[in-house]
């Protein structure tokens, strides 16, 4: 067995194991969980919502992990449930909050503040900049389906539009990164 | 640069064009270089999107994570949890309102740092009602009911937290701890001068309003409200 693929099976392994053991009510296996998601989920919740808010959707997430965890049957690895918790508990705050629904990106102002392009290292960080710049509904599709891999059919119920939105949301999305790291 | 074929450059990308548009297309990108540049750039942004590396938050938030954990919310205990899943806010005017209690008590907290002299009651101070039978005479029974209450519902609230979200946890945390100091001036005032009728009705409607805020929260909690 290659090491990498044997590598990978312990882990699912153990994270399978300390998902178990979680699901009984163990406290420290349910810290090795959240030890090895927590810069998915935090990742996650930093670019879909505003920064200064993704450690407290972060705390919620895990907490909702925590009280669901009776009714993870398995089916899926956890870190797929997790994430999909997450995303659940992103748009309940993003409906809790009262951010308007599906707005349209009608130009790339939004992106004027943030610096241009630059061939180095930091570049990743000017494209999250960028992304955290685009307006709420344009980021959030763009997050789901670019980064996250989420279809237009599923990102549509999870938004509560229908896919020519989210398709066009994403274009526009796509659009406006790359007019600003053209500069 | 902006023609019909443009908007359509994402589906390309995506695969969702059906036969026919995506050879219309792949004519158009052939002649187009404007579009064809544009798709070159729009890949790009998708390359970069799915190479986005996940950083972990700058704080370690497992403590208090864990501190919210309670064993009636384990998994362990069953489908009751789970299905007491959700999770509850305070709204903006339930926070305004809080807001308004607390510079209330402030109000009173400084009120009776700066009295160094026996207060004196009068019928038209700002005091909140007090308890219908309470009297001078009755303060310390109704006081050792009161705190019975206070700590049976401070239990229930460490049970219930986890329903509330972390803001809104933070939030009344906050709150109860501006209730506390004021109960505890109020105590030390009455230490000084145990008769004062007025520092035993202030103490007597803070730690009403610190027993309406312990059943407001529990209430959100469960559901209740």
């Amino acid at each position: 067995m290659p090491r990498q693929v044997l590598e990978d099976t312990l882990t699912a392994d153990s994270i399978g194991a300390d998902t178990a053991l979680a699901a009984s009510g163990d406290p420290s296996a349910f810290e090795r969980l959240y030890r090895s998601h927590v810069a998915r989920v935090h990742s996650l919740v930093r670019r879909m919502l505003d920064a200064d808010e993704a450690d407290d959707v972060t705390q919620d997430v895990f907490i909702r992990a925590w009280q669901k965890l009776a009714t993870f049957r398995g089916e899926s690895a956890f870190g797929t449930w997790l994430h999909r918790l997450a995303v659940n508990v992103v748009l309940a705050r993003r409906k809790n909050v009262g951010v308007e629904r599906g707005r349209f990106i009608t130009d790339d102002e939004p992106l004027d503040g943030v610096t241009g392009r630059r061939e180095t290292p930091e570049l990743s960080l000017d494209f999250e900049e960028a992304l955290a710049r685009l307006p709420e509904g344009a980021r959030q599709v763009f997050v789901l389906h670019d980064v996250e891999g989420y279809r237009h059919d599923e990102i549509a119920r999870m938004l509560g539009v229908v896919p020519g939105t989210s398709k066009s949301q994403l274009h526009h999305a796509r659009m406006a990164l790359r007019r600003h790291l053209d500069r | 640069m902006n023609d019909q074929w443009t908007n359509r450059l994402s589906e390309y990308i995506d695969g969702e064009l059906d036969n026919e548009e995506r050879i219309a297309l792949e004519a158009h990108l052939a002649t187009c270089g404007s579009c064809y540049a544009t798709l070159a750039e729009l890949r790009q942004v998708v390359a970069r999107a799915q190479s986005l590396e996940d950083s972990s938050p700058p704080a370690d938030l497992w403590p208090e994570i864990r501190a919210r954990m309670t064993p009636a919310h384990g998994a362990g205990v069953g489908r009751r949890g789970a299905d007491r899943s959700r999770r509850f806010s305070f709204s903006v005017p339930q926070l305004l309102a809080a807001s308004i209690v607390l510079a209330l008590l402030s109000a009173g907290g400084m009120w009776i740092g700066l009295r160094s002299t026996k207060p004196t009651v009068t019928a038209d101070q700002n005091v909140t009602s007090p308890p219908s039978d309470y009297t001078l005479a009755s303060a310390g029974r109704w006081r050792t009911s009161t705190d019975a209450a206070v700590t049976e519902l401070e239990e229930a609230l460490a049970r219930n937290q986890g329903q509330l979200d972390t803001a809104t946890v933070r939030v009344l945390r906050q709150n109860l701890a501006v209730i506390d100091r004021a109960i505890g001036q109020a105590q030390r005032a009455l230490k000084r001068d145990p008769g004062s009728n007025y520092l035993n009705l202030h103490l007597a409607n803070t730690m009403r309003q610190k027993i309406e805020l312990l059943r407001r929260a529990n209430a959100l909690a469960t559901g209740q409200s």
